[in-house]
């Protein structure tokens, strides 16, 4: 049926074409990487074999699960708040979660760098007390962290403000205490948006680079390696590198997407 | 017995003001009002859902301004429902009993006996997207029920229902209201519920209790015109004491007298008040009879009401609306244009003084 009125109807039909522009961008450029490593099998198996470009796939990928972790922890609190409670300042704390979206990332960098350096406000006494977050994993985590939490506050924030509150009078009505009704019904019913949610700023951790080099430049997470590569090892060896990360990802996110179908569908029915 | 004292309340632009309201144990009792004037506001703070900025609240003669939703037992049926979507109706229904930790075999008893009594058996499975409007009300009501509050608040819980399924909801709450001894406060704009199922009322307008009493004495004496447009008096016309004759005010209406009982004093700028079904409807003038306010006038328009009932608008020199039966009307060839004489007894009429 959607295909019927693509077709026939010319406002979509011109809408789809122009989009379709934008799509090209991403899908000529994916084509035209995998043609080119392709073209040289062998080399690309060597790369792919390589335990650095191995190893430095899983660190990125389990520091922006980590990251995730902790955003939950402490990013669905916040996003309940912001969606159930008026109070003074509201906007500004709005504007707070905001922030790491505006700036620049080797702002963004330089802040946590400050914060977290050995000489840091947080980082100094937690270097005292052995616990390092320059060159080390913890800093990897934290600019992770500065950078992806917008995404993932403002998606559970959306999903719970999706939650009619007339639902949760209810259950308070019925014996519920304020957390017991988060706990059974406002939870359950924005799984969808915090999923969702994690899938973007886990998306959006892995991608980081200038933040984390600025705190952590060893162990490598794989844009910091691809760049290392790209200024020592040239083109032909880090795009090799780029090309096994987008299959990762894309191998990674497809199957979250898939399985997005199953959790907390029974909004769509009410 | 809840009690509400001089309860101010502000939400975003809407504010209740010094509402005070006082529902005995076993009331049914009714809030009624024209849309938008606070009435669900009224339901969730008498559940505890909002705090008042100043007056309180008290339950049985305990102060319970501070006494979280959770521990009123108090339940509220919202005109929308609100079934929990992702949990079927038999996990619906039981809610609250797993909120107050009750042991798996006395859920599973109550709510079968909750899914019989309603009739929802075939449902228990089902989810709430899938039901009907009148199922979905059924389950909600049970789910209330299962708790077993003192009081129950319904939130327009007609209001979205066809007539056959309303009746029966209807009588579901009257014999659940008898037989489990409830007070169920519930909220309307129907004058048909009121007088059907209320015991006591209370008229909010703008936020604001305007008049509170047993039905029948808002009903026949409302205290402003505000509230008798509210609850259906057909006839509000404006004019002024012209004078008194023995005990009686005589009202000056567009050069016509018409005599009521009232100590309103000549000059005052009042408004008289009658129900259409206390006018009478004459083919010709007979003979003397007790009735004070008798005129001549013209019919404008017959309008049936779809029952044994119709409506005769009349021209007295002022606009006149009489009911009488369809019978009538046929028997006496009522019809637009022609000349009749309509009699209102004095003791049928309300005189109020305009606020001005």
């Amino acid at each position: 049926m959607a295909h019927f009125s693509l077709l026939r109807d010319r406002c979509l039909l011109s809408f789809s074409l122009l989009g379709g522009l934008i799509l090209g961008i991403t899908v000529l450029s994916l084509v035209n990487m995998t043609v080119q490593e392709l073209s040289d099998i062998p080399h690309l198996l060597r790369v792919a074999a390589d335990s650095k470009v191995f190893d430095s796939i899983i660190l990125t990928m389990g520091a922006g699960a980590h990251t995730i972790i902790i955003l939950m922890i402490f990013g669905i609190p916040l996003a309940y708040v912001l969606a159930r409670a008026e109070f003074m300042g509201k906007r500004i704390i709005e504007t707070i979660v905001d922030i790491p979206l505006m700036l620049p990332h080797t702002v963004a960098g330089i802040l946590v760098y400050i914060l977290f350096m050995k000489r840091g406000l947080i980082g100094g006494p937690l270097y005292d007390v052995g616990f390092s977050f320059e060159d080390a994993y913890p800093g990897i985590v934290v600019a992770m962290l500065f950078v992806s939490s917008p995404y993932f506050i403002n998606s559970a924030r959306e999903g719970f403000e999706k939650v009619p509150v007339h639902l949760e009078n209810v259950a308070r009505t019925l014996g519920a205490t304020r957390f017991s009704a988060f706990l059974h019904v406002v939870l359950p019913l924005s799984a969808r948006y915090i999923y969702n949610g994690a899938i973007f700023s886990w998306g959006r951790a892995i991608g980081e680079f200038a933040a984390i080099i600025m705190i952590a430049y060893y162990p490598m997470v794989i844009s910091t390696l691809l760049y290392y590569r790209f200024s020592t090892g040239g083109l032909k060896e880090s795009s090799s590198i780029a090309f096994i990360m987008i299959l990762a990802c894309f191998a990674v996110f497809l199957v979250l997407r898939y399985l997005s179908r199953f959790i907390g569908r029974y909004d769509d029915r009410v | 017995m809840i009690e509400f004292k001089k309860l101010s309340l502000r939400l975003g632009a809407f504010h209740l003001q010094d509402l005070s309201i006082r529902i005995d144990r076993g009331d049914y009792y009714f809030i009624i009002g024209p849309s938008g004037a606070g009435k669900t506001v009224i339901l969730e703070a008498i559940a505890g859902l909002h705090l008042p900025d100043s007056g309180e609240v008290t339950i049985d003669g305990r102060h319970s301004t501070a006494i979280p939703p959770e521990k009123r037992g108090i339940a509220l049926v919202y005109q929308d429902y609100s079934l929990f979507p992702h949990m079927s109706v038999e996990k619906n229904i039981g809610f609250g009993l797993r909120m107050q930790k009750c042991s798996k075999e006395e859920i599973q008893s109550r709510v079968s006996g909750l899914l019989e009594q309603f009739d929802i058996v075939h449902l228990q499975n089902r989810y709430p997207g899938t039901l009907s409007g009148g199922e979905q009300q059924r389950v909600a009501i049970a789910r209330a029920l299962a708790s077993d509050p003192d009081i129950l608040l319904l939130d327009e819980p007609f209001a979205a229902l066809d007539p056959i399924t309303r009746e029966q909801i209807i009588l579901d709450l009257l014999r659940i209201h008898r037989e489990r001894k409830l007070t169920i406060v519930q909220v309307t704009h129907s004058r048909e519920e009121i007088m059907r199922m209320a015991t006591r009322c209370a008229v909010i307008i703008n936020g604001e209790c305007v008049q509170e009493g047993p039905v029948r004495s808002v009903f026949e004496n409302p205290e402003s015109t505000v509230i008798a447009r509210f609850i259906g008096m057909e006839n509000i016309i404006p004019g002024v004491v012209g004078g008194r004759i023995s005990g009686l005010a005589s009202v000056d209406v567009r050069g016509e007298s018409v005599i009521a009982i009232s100590g309103v004093s000549p000059g005052k700028k009042v408004e008289i008040l009658f129900r259409a079904a206390d006018v009478m409807v004459q083919l010709v003038d007979g003979q003397k009879s007790s009735v004070q306010n008798r005129f001549s006038a013209t019919i404008t328009a017959v309008v049936p009401l779809g029952g044994s009932l119709t409506q005769v608008h009349l021209d007295a020199g002022f606009p006149i609306i009489a009911l009488v039966t369809t019978l009538s009307v046929e028997d006496l060839k009522l019809v637009p244009g022609m000349e009749v004489v309509a009699s209102i007894k004095a003791s049928a009429i309300k005189v109020l003084e305009t606020n001005e």
